[in-house]
């Protein structure tokens, strides 16, 4: 009943935006009509949020969409499974950007270059450029240099949605109370985390569950350090003094930071700070929304939002997700119109109403009078890094196998952390020669 | 006397102690279910004072996920494992306990053996055959599974009940002139429901509680319910009052089981290793 | 009980009746197709499977074959022998302190006593309760921010907060305390069963003899019911090297392979991390340890073997 209600009034403001755009009444969405795509992405703020646009999508062109909704982690065993049978579940799949080189090179994406040839399904007013390049060469383009950096051996394979960059937020009347300017660098933020400490108040919350979490914790420091998991020649670099640094940082963040990070995913060190329990934050940008949720928030109002500050370099992180389309997919073009509406500047513009992120930098620009960390994003993006970390098929089982546990061992002990590092960066070289990457030296 | 009753005082402390070890983490799920997220982020553990909502109820049962589907496909799976394992390992035991057939020791020897095959043992192969067949999203595949998992127990467990049922009573069926059917419906059946619900409680534990073949081999229309639970522990965050409300509803019929049929449950715990 | 009484008429007095030679074949066989099927067909395509690299999302068919490497692999692997390691500690504390306790309270409640049927009633509660919701349970519990055992340790004992599940000691202890929590029940209440077995007899003699309770309970009662006391042990063992849900919902197997059990390494690996060749190599591992234990069990008490005998 209450549904019927919904689907009502949603009707009723779908028939209203028609009729106030006009162009999509001769449309292109007829001959998809009453198709079902099958979305399959993940159960987080973003993608939650996104349910009222789909809804819409459906009122407005006919095509019904089926949500399946999974756990992040899940998502890539079910997609994977789907999309190597000879015919998947799915039409449209959102994948987190490590996963782009797998999917690609066990061929089960549509390239794009497929759907922007054919002039019936491409929206003219689409503007790609405008979406924040950082994003779609994180998340869309495959093939570049090293296989997921940009370049111009790459394809386009997904349109970025739900993608995300780093920022700082930090607790303005914590800062005020304590004397704090806000960090600029990696230095400032060390200090502040020693006064903030002094004073009795847990100061950075961070990820640090063994696994990916903790290794996503110590990526957020590295790149501004300096350090990176690989040179150019696929040499692993965890040890060299950089990435030390990057894991002595993140040793102090859990000495002076709220208690448990050890056990911490991201959910546990966005709650932490939402309850008030730590005083900075630096990790995805996903944290400004929230902290405007009263639900989970008990701190809104109170939170200011910064650059993630620089070491000897800026770099934050790229990440998040993007939308494309399974090769095995039977309504390929009515899946391009389903990602290209969501992405299209009027769907990003809904999506920032409805309270997630948007990929564009002219929505950025259009409501940074509205959310106060809509100019600090923009203001990051130049910075984020493409190479935050290699996204490469091998990179899973380093980051879990390897580094996840590595950094683990650097967080809960006392342990000298070069000589953890060192035997890490052997195991990834051992990991990498069983894959064939030293074939060329 | 005197003494008496001070260790009566003792024993019966030592068991409410024991009861309420054994009751409480149940209960925190319990109460934890009926409390909206700002309580239960609240630092004091409230055990009872709290004023009770059924918000996260209402976001299961009516919210986005499709509780309805999910609640449905526990139930099919369960039942017909249930039935499955019953009906065949009942055949099997009583065939086990009546005659003697070439390979029977095989037999009874490699049931036991197979009882103890580890989940995680299964879960890679099941994958693999579930993408080579393109059998997935598909009930009937775990429905065979956990059949197979409970079938060796079962079989275990009816073929001691039927022994203790005396073969004059079958023969003299016989002599009165029914079939091997007959027999099997109308003189042992009767005979047989302790053990049948024995059987069946344990199997139908399996089949609703299981989750990692589940988590594997269900898709989007075919998720059970610990499956749908264990997908509310988002990247963002634990809604801890909706998991325990989900937990909560997992656990409703087991308990159920437990409240009605204590003794028959006891039975089946102790028939593996004690004899009698 | 009609049929009973229909039947005792002409009790005896017929010979055995010989059924046709094929019909228990006809009955045994559905039932063994579904276990070849769903339990034997499975452990074999372990063994072929981990001769093959295969990874998901790649056809089978064009996994190489690389013959015994992940078995190599396997033998040379330190992770391997740390959580054979982690699984061996872990089923060394769990049934030890399962059976102390279990023993133990068997021994001061056989007494039949009133309202017994209740109070067994509520100690088999845990035993019925989905893994998984016991590992949600008991992860809220060990919260280190919200968790009530933290809550209590500092609200009663001034301890400050603890980080139980990010802590390698300090989870592997919960996850010890939890399984103690689910599964003592399943001890006490075979030993109080195995007790109240006993031939009263016995025990009567012995009280006859001037046996004191401490007497009684070592010399008499605890080896007469020793077969059952092994099994239940065995059963126990096995059960910790079949474990994985409660572990993976409450740490994952971390912080590091603290608490990662063999079952769990298996699907951490096989799902994890993708290499789904490995994982079988693992598990052959894994069937040989179990398959080992429950012929030990197997031995000691197979009710087909000594019951079908007579």
């Amino acid at each position: 009943m209450k549904s019927l209600l919904k689907n009502g009034l949603l009707a009723a403001a779908g028939m209203a935006l028609v009729a106030s755009t006009g162009s999509a009444v001769a449309s292109p969405y007829k001959p998809y009509e009453g198709t079902t795509l099958v979305v399959s992405w993940p159960s987080n703020a973003h993608f939650n949020a996104a349910q009222p646009l789909v809804e819409q999508f459906t009122e407005e062109t006919g095509i019904e969409v089926e949500v399946d909704y999974l756990q992040y982690l899940k998502l890539r065993d079910r997609q994977l499974l789907e999309m190597s049978k000879p015919t998947g579940e799915y039409d449209v799949v959102a994948w987190v950007v490590m996963w782009k080189g797998e999917y690609v090179n066990k061929g089960l994406l549509t390239p794009l270059s497929e759907m922007y040839t054919n002039a019936g399904l491409v929206d003219p007013d689409y503007d790609i450029n405008d979406v924040a390049d950082a994003y779609l060469q994180n998340g869309g383009v495959v093939g570049g240099e090293r296989g997921y950096l940009p370049g111009k051996s790459g394809g386009l394979y997904g349109i970025p949605f739900g993608a995300e960059t780093s920022i700082l937020a930090y607790r303005k009347d914590i800062f005020e109370e304590q004397g704090i300017e806000v960090p600029t660098t990696y230095d400032e933020l060390r200090a502040a985390m020693e006064t903030l400490h002094a004073a009795g108040i847990p100061a950075l919350t961070s990820r640090g569950a063994t696994g990916h979490q903790v290794t996503a914790a110590w990526l957020f420091h590295l790149a501004p350090l300096g350090g990176r998991v690989f040179d150019e020649k696929w040499n692993p670099v965890v040890n060299s003094p950089e990435s030390v640094e990057a894991a002595a940082f993140l040793r102090d963040v859990v000495r002076t930071g709220p208690v448990g990070i050890p056990a911490f995913g991201f959910g546990d060190a966005v709650t932490a700070f939402l309850q008030g329990d730590a005083a900075i934050y630096l990790d995805s940008l996903k944290i400004a929304a929230m902290s405007r949720d009263p639900s989970r928030s008990k701190i809104d109002g109170k939170v200011g939002f910064a650059l993630h500050p620089e070491g000897t370099r800026c770099g934050s992180e790229t990440g998040g997700f993007a939308l494309g389309i399974p090769d095995n997919s039977k309504n390929k073009e009515a899946a391009f119109l389903f990602i290209q509406y969501m992405t299209s500047k009027a769907g990003d513009q809904k999506m920032v109403d409805l309270g997630g992120d948007p990929v564009r930098i002219s929505t950025l620009q259009n409501n940074a009078d509205r959310f106060p960390e809509y100019s600090v994003v923009a203001d990051q993006l130049p910075c984020a890094d493409p190479d935050w970390r290699p996204l490469i098929p091998e990179w899973n089982e380093l980051n879990v196998d390897v580094l996840g546990q590595a950094l683990t061992r650097v967080i809960t002990t006392d342990d000298p952390i070069q000589p953890i590092m060192d035997d890490a960066n052997e195991k990834i070289r051992a990991i990498m020669e069983r894959e064939g990457y030293y074939v060329w030296n | 006397m005197k003494n008496d009753a001070v260790r009566q005082i003792y024993y019966y402390t030592a068991l409410i102690l024991l009861a309420c070890i054994s009751l409480a983490p149940i209960w925190v799920m319990i109460a934890t279910s009926l409390k909206d997220e700002v309580t239960v982020q609240g630092a004091t553990p409230l055990w009872f004072f709290f004023v009770p909502t059924l918000e996260n109820y209402q976001t299961i049962l009516f919210g986005r996920g499709k509780f309805d589907t999910y609640l449905m496909n526990s139930i099919i799976v369960a039942v017909s494992a249930t039935f499955l394992t019953l009906s065949l390992g009942g055949f099997c035991a009583y065939a086990l306990a009546r005659n003697r057939f070439a390979g029977r020791h095989f037999l009874a020897n490699a049931t036991l053996l197979v009882r103890m095959v580890p989940p995680a043992v299964l879960a890679v192969p099941a994958f693999a055959f579930v993408t080579l067949s393109g059998i997935d999203n598909d009930l009937a595949a775990l429905t065979f599974l956990y059949t197979a998992i409970s079938l060796p127990f079962a079989i275990w467990l009816l073929f001691g009940f039927y022994k203790q049922i005396p073969i004059e009573l079958e023969e003299a069926a016989v002599v009165d002139g029914a079939t091997p059917l007959q027999v099997f419906f109308r003189v042992l059946m009767p005979l047989m429901t302790s053990g049948y619900a024995v059987a069946g409680i344990f199997t139908f534990r399996i089949a609703w509680n299981e989750f990692i073949l589940a988590l594997l081999l269900t898709g989007r229309n075919t998720r059970t319910l610990p499956v749908a639970a264990a997908g509310f522990l988002t990247e963002e965050g634990v809604e801890w009052g909706r998991i325990m409300a989900m937990g909560t509803l997992i656990v409703i019929p087991p308990l159920l089981f437990t409240f009605f049929a204590a003794k028959q449950i006891i039975a089946g715990m102790t028939a593996g290793a004690v004899k009698g | 009980m009609t049929a009973t009484t229909a039947g005792e008429t002409t009790l005896g007095k017929k010979p055995r009746i010989e059924p046709g030679l094929l019909s228990p074949y006809m009955f045994i066989t559905p039932a063994v197709l579904i276990m070849v099927g769903g339990l034997l067909y499975p452990v074999v395509m372990a063994f072929y499977l981990s001769f093959y690299d295969w990874e998901i999302g790649r056809e089978l068919q064009d996994a190489p074959f690389v013959s015994f490497d992940h078995f190599v692999r396997m033998i040379n692997d330190p992770q391997v022998w740390e959580v054979l390691w982690v699984t061996l500690r872990f089923g060394f504390w769990v049934i030890t302190i399962e059976m102390t306790l279990g023993i133990a309270l068997a021994l001061l409640l056989e007494k039949p006593i009133r309202g017994a049927s209740v109070f067994r009633t509520i100690f088999i509660l845990p035993l019925m309760v989905s893994p998984v919701v016991v590992g949600l349970i008991w992860r809220y519990l060990f919260d280190a921010r919200i968790g009530w055992i933290n809550y209590y340790l500092g609200a009663w004992f001034g301890i400050e907060p603890l980080v139980w599940l990010g802590d390698p000691q300090l989870a592997f202890f919960a996850i010890v305390f939890t399984d103690i929590w689910q599964w003592t029940p399943f001890i006490f209440i075979i030993i109080i069963a195995g007790l109240q077995a006993l031939p009263s007899e016995v025990i009567e003699a012995s009280d006859i003899d001037g046996a004191n309770w401490w007497q009684q309970i070592l010399l008499v009662k605890l080896p007469m019911i020793r077969s059952i006391i092994i099994i239940a042990l065995l059963m126990r063992l096995i059960d910790v090297f079949r474990g994985l849900e409660v572990m993976l919902i409450m740490t994952g197997g971390g912080p590091g392979r603290s608490t990662e059990l063999l079952s769990l390494h298996i699907y951490n690996r096989a799902f994890e991390t993708q290499q789904l060749g490995y994982a079988s190599a693992i598990s052959v591992l894994l069937i040989v340890v179990v398959f080992g234990l429950s012929l030990a069990i197997l031995n000691m008490a197979n009710p087909m073997k000594t019951r079908s005998d007579v």
